[in-house]
């Protein structure tokens, strides 16, 4: 170990044991390190507050305002989408603006991704339907960028898939498009055929079938990205915010962020891919 | 007195509720790992693809366990 990382282990572990020693006993909460809304504080909290109040702020961390006086809007939610909107048509700026044969860095990566989708498609959905990866690519990239970006601690910085709407409001976008190509490609006869598949009265259980997909893919996103969220809380609440949890943020955003955006949009594709055979 | 008994039984389920759902997502995704490690000893070229599958194949089966984890989060929070 460098003398440097031994000087630095020391004065924590002595950090470690002040505050031990301060908040035993004691209605105080010496609080050094990243708050819940990831600040950098050194404070002496008098009422810390409980972890059910501190779960139940992550669980519900509405704050509608309404425009023009009519339209409500969850304010928390939507300023970051905005964010990766524009973080996002940035990066479509960026490589559009220069395309050339001999391609610069940034498009050598972007062709990349586009080529791995386009060849996925074109492997399960079939190569005569590739127009369907800018959708695919744009669902990916949508929620990569939206499970990433809760990794920046910034105050009121949040993941917006951490809310039940987006994922909803993806997994119904997700059905009408299914449900539209397999219409485009069977034809109306066909399709509706297939609603009575067995036998004509199994049609409700399989328009549930159907609901349960939409629901099932949003609820997926959605409990993998606040449970991540939530283990992240009661961990730094157990270790009383000094150290911040980095390993887990780092599996939880990175790993089960990029893992859970590729597994929505393989299940879209292999939804499509289902209805339209 | 009632709403307390309501509040703790809410908990109570809470857990049983966890404990029982994260059973079968555990089973489920240790035998796709183990099919996937068998897979890929046998033709160590096709890495690539099997563990692409196996991700997605372990996520689908996890989904019990997030139904689960939302149930159980129903009841702590809303009951």
């Amino acid at each position: 170990m460098k003398p440097k990382t031994k000087k630095f282990l020391r004065i924590f572990l002595i950090i470690l044991v002040v505050e031990a020693i301060i908040s035993i006993g004691l209605k105080y909460q010496l609080r050094i390190g990243f708050n819940e809304q990831g600040k950098f504080v050194i404070q002496n909290v008098k009422t810390p507050k409980t972890i059910q109040e501190q779960i139940h702020e992550e669980f519900q961390s509405d704050k509608i305002i309404k425009i023009a006086g009519r339209f409500p809007i969850n304010w928390n939610v939507v300023r970051v989408i905005l964010v990766v909107d524009l973080l996002l048509i940035l990066l479509a700026v960026l490589v559009r603006r220069k395309i050339r044969l001999v391609p610069s860095k940034l498009q050598i990566i972007s062709e990349q991704f586009y080529s791995f989708f386009r060849e996925l498609v074109s492997e399960t959905i079939g190569e005569e339907k590739v127009y369907f990866t800018p959708y695919v690519f744009t669902i990916f990239i949508f929620i990569l960028t939206c499970n990433l970006i809760g990794l920046i601690p910034i105050p009121g910085n949040m993941e917006p898939t951490r809310n039940l709407n987006v994922p909803l409001g993806m997994g119904i976008m997700a059905l009408i498009t299914v449900h539209y190509s397999a219409l485009r490609a069977k034809g109306i006869k066909a399709y509706l055929k297939d609603y009575a598949e067995p036998l004509f009265f199994m049609a409700p259980l399989n328009i549930i079938g159907e609901l349960a997909k939409g629901i099932s893919i949003s609820f997926r996103l959605f409990g993998n990205i606040l449970g991540g969220a939530i283990i992240i809380l009661v961990i730094s609440n157990l270790t009383r915010f000094i150290l911040f949890p980095i390993g887990l943020s780092l599996f939880f955003g990175l790993f089960i962020g990029t893992v859970q955006a590729f597994v929505f949009t393989m299940l879209v594709l292999s939804y499509t891919a289902v209805a339209i055979k | 007195m009632g709403s307390e008994i309501i509040r703790a039984a809410a908990l109570l389920g809470a857990g049983i509720c966890m404990g029982f759902g994260a059973i079968g997502p555990g089973v489920g995704e240790g035998f796709a790992a183990g099919k996937a490690c068998e897979g890929i000893a046998r033709s160590p070229e096709n890495a690539g693809l099997l563990t692409r599958t196996m991700l997605v194949g372990q996520a689908v089966s996890e989904s019990t366990g997030i139904y689960s984890l939302v149930i159980a989060l129903l009841l702590i929070f809303a009951v």
